[in-house]
């Protein structure tokens, strides 16, 4: 018996996909914290509802292909990702509205949060602020403009165009130069000028925060969700608050088109959105929230994007000029910037 | 050249060669936060934080499992081909070898990205087969190649032989040419395994919920967080490696047949 | 060599028939797809579209003379070292040997990772460059084509020294003192013998870096990142962010074709320096 026992394992570990007869809810979310989100949320949720939860992460374009591929026969039920991705997911008519009335927490969510892209086809669950982290013992910072003077040159970070980031730092940079509003055809030659003055195009907070631990970047725009990563350093870092503001951001949820599992993504939306949630993703510092009722310590707050002052003063960019505009960007940047 | 120069010339590649893996050791035994060199103060807390991190051991136990039974699967059908390539007249010979030894040739990466999309996608297979299948037949060609080189050595009239003596040709094989062939296997296999274990690009595109294999989760775990315990996992990996060649080495030899 | 085929194709098929179904077959429709127009007829537009972005072209080019580059340089370092190890005693031999086959069999994530450490700007190259005075401040090494070629050589130029000994060992020992007693210069010595003994080596050991370093992944990534893409992190860059899949089978052959040509390329210069 024993020498089948090899093969007894490889069958069994090649057919183990799940036999699982409970219910079963499949969402696409951000690969970040899962270890933190597994705590705060989906445990417990798992708990309350007694169902299965399958967690597909990725980056999200990876993620968005999916669910386009899978258009006829649903795989992923609910995913949160950035509110331009999910307008690009609406316009393709792979999304289907969300019924508000299923969100008990929904009248408690700040109003830009409430219908952010149109047609209640998204809900936004966080903010975030994003400004330029820097090494205030090496320098200081009044303007987005700063990013590509004199004082950093050699050693400056930007985002790539091709995340989150990058169109905001666009924005804010467009915003400095006096140009007009969603045109940054000149921007984008103006860091092409300044190319060799920049360390890298860095795709990941993380990637960012080592860049800057190891001192071969001094000073970049980052996400205020990153902030924990810098605060923590025995560096001294420090949040810039340029005079042309902050830009910001937000995350949403979508339910996928004909997905037949409405009912328990419903259940995981509105308790993702509830205060006790909202608190808890809070307080562990992962997302901060969009539901107004939640309250944190001063110093939690310190790590987030929150109040509604803050929320408020946010320059935020429309989804739909960057879907719009997307593809000319990252052409123009492939061939002027990094070449 | 003189004696000073040879060693000049060694020591100074073998520096290049061997001198960022000590680094990579010593920048995992940091008492710090973040990733740097010199460390700053010793300490073992992110040797012991990569046993706790339960991503890495979920992983760890999907890449032992394909460069095991990946390794294994490749024997299976490589020993057989290896034989038959070497032992008979084959129509078409030069067509078979270039086939199974098409693997080592196409980049990795390709090989992924194709198997996702025309293989895994279509047949609706799950990404632990996949990977199976892929590391499988990546595997092959190693196997096929060791196993060879240890079967040109061995005489073909000692099979001959045990058929003349009344032995089936199945019992020849198992009598005769298995336990002649055992070191090349052996060998073969620590190839395979070592091979399918540090396999990334071809992986990189084969990952699913909750499956990967141990050096993409290094990789995304670095996109996360870039403290030193990758540095640790990445010593205790190569330990492990060399700790496994170094123990083949010794038992047969094992550079006689790479 | 036994007669029965009917046995022997049986042995060999699953091997063969297991590769080409899963692996040949779509890698195979991979490369095709850049060859069909949206209407489904062949065209090169995919191809020619390629071409046409000077993003694309540069990294193309790049790829190309990196690749020469770390072939060329481990060549180099390849022959002093090879050169060194065949002539030392068998024990120490065997020893030195096993330590440069080492780092083959460590995962290239971990030998990656160990320059993120060695080449930042308060690593120990910087320390070393600021000591000495060569530099009054640390000098950007990552994230630049120094970065990728260093990462690269140190990967591959294991494959090099092994090609090249076992190349040497095959050298009769007394040929290379003969003619240094007969009055030929170390420089003679290498291009009049020992270059054209080992050239078979050459040409085995030139195509595995060269391949390895085109088709290398992690190291580019990890230290060119986004400003000094190569083909592969440029692959992936198109799937994965741009969702563009004829670029990626373009890129996918540029490479197989590159590898391939690279190793017919060195043995022809191998058999006209006959």
């Amino acid at each position: 018996m024993t020498k089948y026992i090899p093969i007894l394992a490889l069958s069994a570990a090649l057919t183990a996909t799940g036999a699982a007869a409970q219910d079963k809810l499949t969402i696409s979310v951000y690969s970040f914290a899962q270890d933190a989100y597994k705590e705060a949320l989906y445990d417990p949720f798992e708990e309350m509802c007694g169902c299965e939860l399958v967690i597909e992460t990725g980056n999200s374009v990876e993620r968005m292909a999916k669910i386009e591929a899978n258009a006829a026969d649903p795989v992923i039920d609910m995913a949160v990702i950035s509110s331009h991705d999910a307008l690009s997911l609406a316009r393709k008519g792979l999304l289907q509205p969300i019924d508000t009335s299923k969100l008990q927490s929904f009248d408690k969510l700040y109003p830009a949060a409430q219908d952010p892209i149109g047609d209640s086809m998204a809900v936004g669950y966080t903010f975030y602020a994003s400004s330029i982290v820097y090494r205030e013992d090496l320098v200081s910072i009044e303007s987005w403009n700063d990013l590509l003077g004199e004082k950093l040159a050699g050693n400056v970070s930007l985002p790539n165009i091709t995340g989150t980031q990058g169109p905001l730092t666009l924005m804010m940079l467009n915003k400095a130069e006096g140009g007009a509003p969603g045109e940054f055809g000149a921007t984008i030659s103006e860091i092409g000028k300044h190319a060799d003055d920049i360390v890298t195009f860095y795709s990941r907070s993380s990637e960012l925060a080592q860049l800057m631990n190891q001192e071969e970047v001094i000073a970049a725009p980052v996400g205020r969700f990153a902030w924990s990563r810098f605060k923590s350093s025995p560096l001294p870092f420090a949040w810039a608050d340029p005079k042309e503001g902050q830009a910001g951001g937000m995350n949403v949820m979508i339910m996928t088109a004909n997905n037949g599992n409405e009912e328990l993504a419903y259940k995981l939306m509105d308790y993702w959105l509830s205060t006790e949630v909202q608190t808890r993703v809070a307080e562990a510092l992962i997302d901060s929230p969009a539901n107004m009722d939640v309250k944190v310590s001063d110093e939690v707050a310190e790590n987030l994007t929150y109040g509604a002052e803050l929320i408020n003063s946010l320059n935020i960019l429309d989804p739909a000029v960057i879907i719009a505009n997307r593809d000319a960007w990252v052409n123009q940047w492939n061939n002027e910037v990094i070449r | 050249m003189s004696r000073l120069t040879v060693w000049l010339i060694l020591g100074a590649t073998l520096t290049f060669l061997i001198g960022p893996f000590l680094i990579v050791i010593l920048a995992g035994a940091s008492a710090g936060e973040a990733l740097s060199f010199p460390p700053q103060g010793l300490s073992l807390k992110w040797y012991a934080k990569v046993f706790t991190v339960e991503s890495f051991r979920a992983s760890f136990a999907l890449s032992m499992f394909l460069a095991i039974f990946g390794t294994l699967a490749a024997l299976l059908i490589g020993i057989p081909a290896a034989y038959a390539l070497n032992r008979y007249d084959l129509p078409g010979a030069e067509t078979i070898r270039t086939i199974v030894a098409a693997p080592i040739i196409v980049p990795g990466i390709i090989v992924g990205l194709a198997l996702l999309r025309y293989f895994v996608v279509p047949l609706d297979v799950t990404i632990t087969m996949a990977l199976f299948v892929t590391h499988t037949a990546l595997v092959l060609p190693y196997a096929v190649r060791v196993v060879s080189s240890s079967l040109n050595n061995l005489r073909a009239d000692m099979e001959e032989a045990a058929v003349i003596l009344g032995c089936t040709r199945l019992q020849a094989f198992t009598k005769v040419v298995l336990p002649n062939i055992r070191g090349g296997i052996l060998a073969a296999f620590i190839l395979g395994f070592v091979t399918s274990f540090n396999e990334v690009p071809a992986s990189l595109f084969l990952s699913g919920p909750g499956v990967r294999t141990l050096p993409i989760d290094m990789l995304s775990y670095m996109e996360i967080t870039f403290d030193p315990s990758v540095a640790a996992l990445s010593a205790l990996l190569a330990f492990m490696s060399v700790a496994i060649v170094f123990a083949a080495e010794r038992l047969l030899g094992f550079s006689r047949y790479v | 060599m036994f007669l029965n085929r009917a046995e022997g194709l049986a042995l060999a098929l699953p091997a063969a028939l297991f590769t080409f179904l899963v692996f040949l077959v779509p890698v195979g429709i991979l490369l095709s797809v850049a060859f069909q127009a949206e209407s489904g007829a062949w065209s090169l537009q995919g191809y020619v579209d390629f071409f046409s972005e000077p993003l694309n072209q540069s990294v193309f080019f790049r790829t190309l003379k990196l690749g020469i580059l770390v072939a060329g340089t481990s060549a180099v370092i390849g022959y002093a070292a090879a050169f060194c190890i065949v002539n030392l005693p068998a024990t120490s031999r065997g020893r030195i040997f096993g330590l440069v086959v080492l780092p083959l069999m460590i995962s290239p994530v971990a030998r990656t990772y160990a320059w993120i450490v060695i080449l930042g700007r308060t690593g120990i190259v910087n320390d070393v460059i600021v000591g000495l005075g060569l530099s009054e401040l640390p000098i950007r090494l990552l994230f630049t084509e120094t970065a990728v070629f260093i990462g690269l050589l140190q990967l591959f130029l294991p494959l090099m020294i092994i090609s090249l000994v076992s190349a040497m060992e095959n050298i009769p020992r007394d040929v290379v003192p003969a003619a240094r007693v007969l009055g030929a210069s170390w420089f003679q010595v290498f291009f009049r013998v020992i270059l054209p003994l080992t050239k078979e080596g050459l040409v085995i050991g030139g195509t595995l870096v060269f391949t390895g370093a085109l088709t290398a992944y992690i190291t580019p990534a990890i230290l060119g990142g986004s400003k000094v893409l190569m083909l592969e992190t440029l692959l992936y860059q198109k799937v994965n962010v741009s969702n563009d899949f004829v670029s990626a089978s373009v890129i996918a052959m540029i490479v197989i074709v590159m590898c391939f040509s690279a190793n017919l390329v060195l043995k022809r210069i191998a058999s006209v320096r006959r």
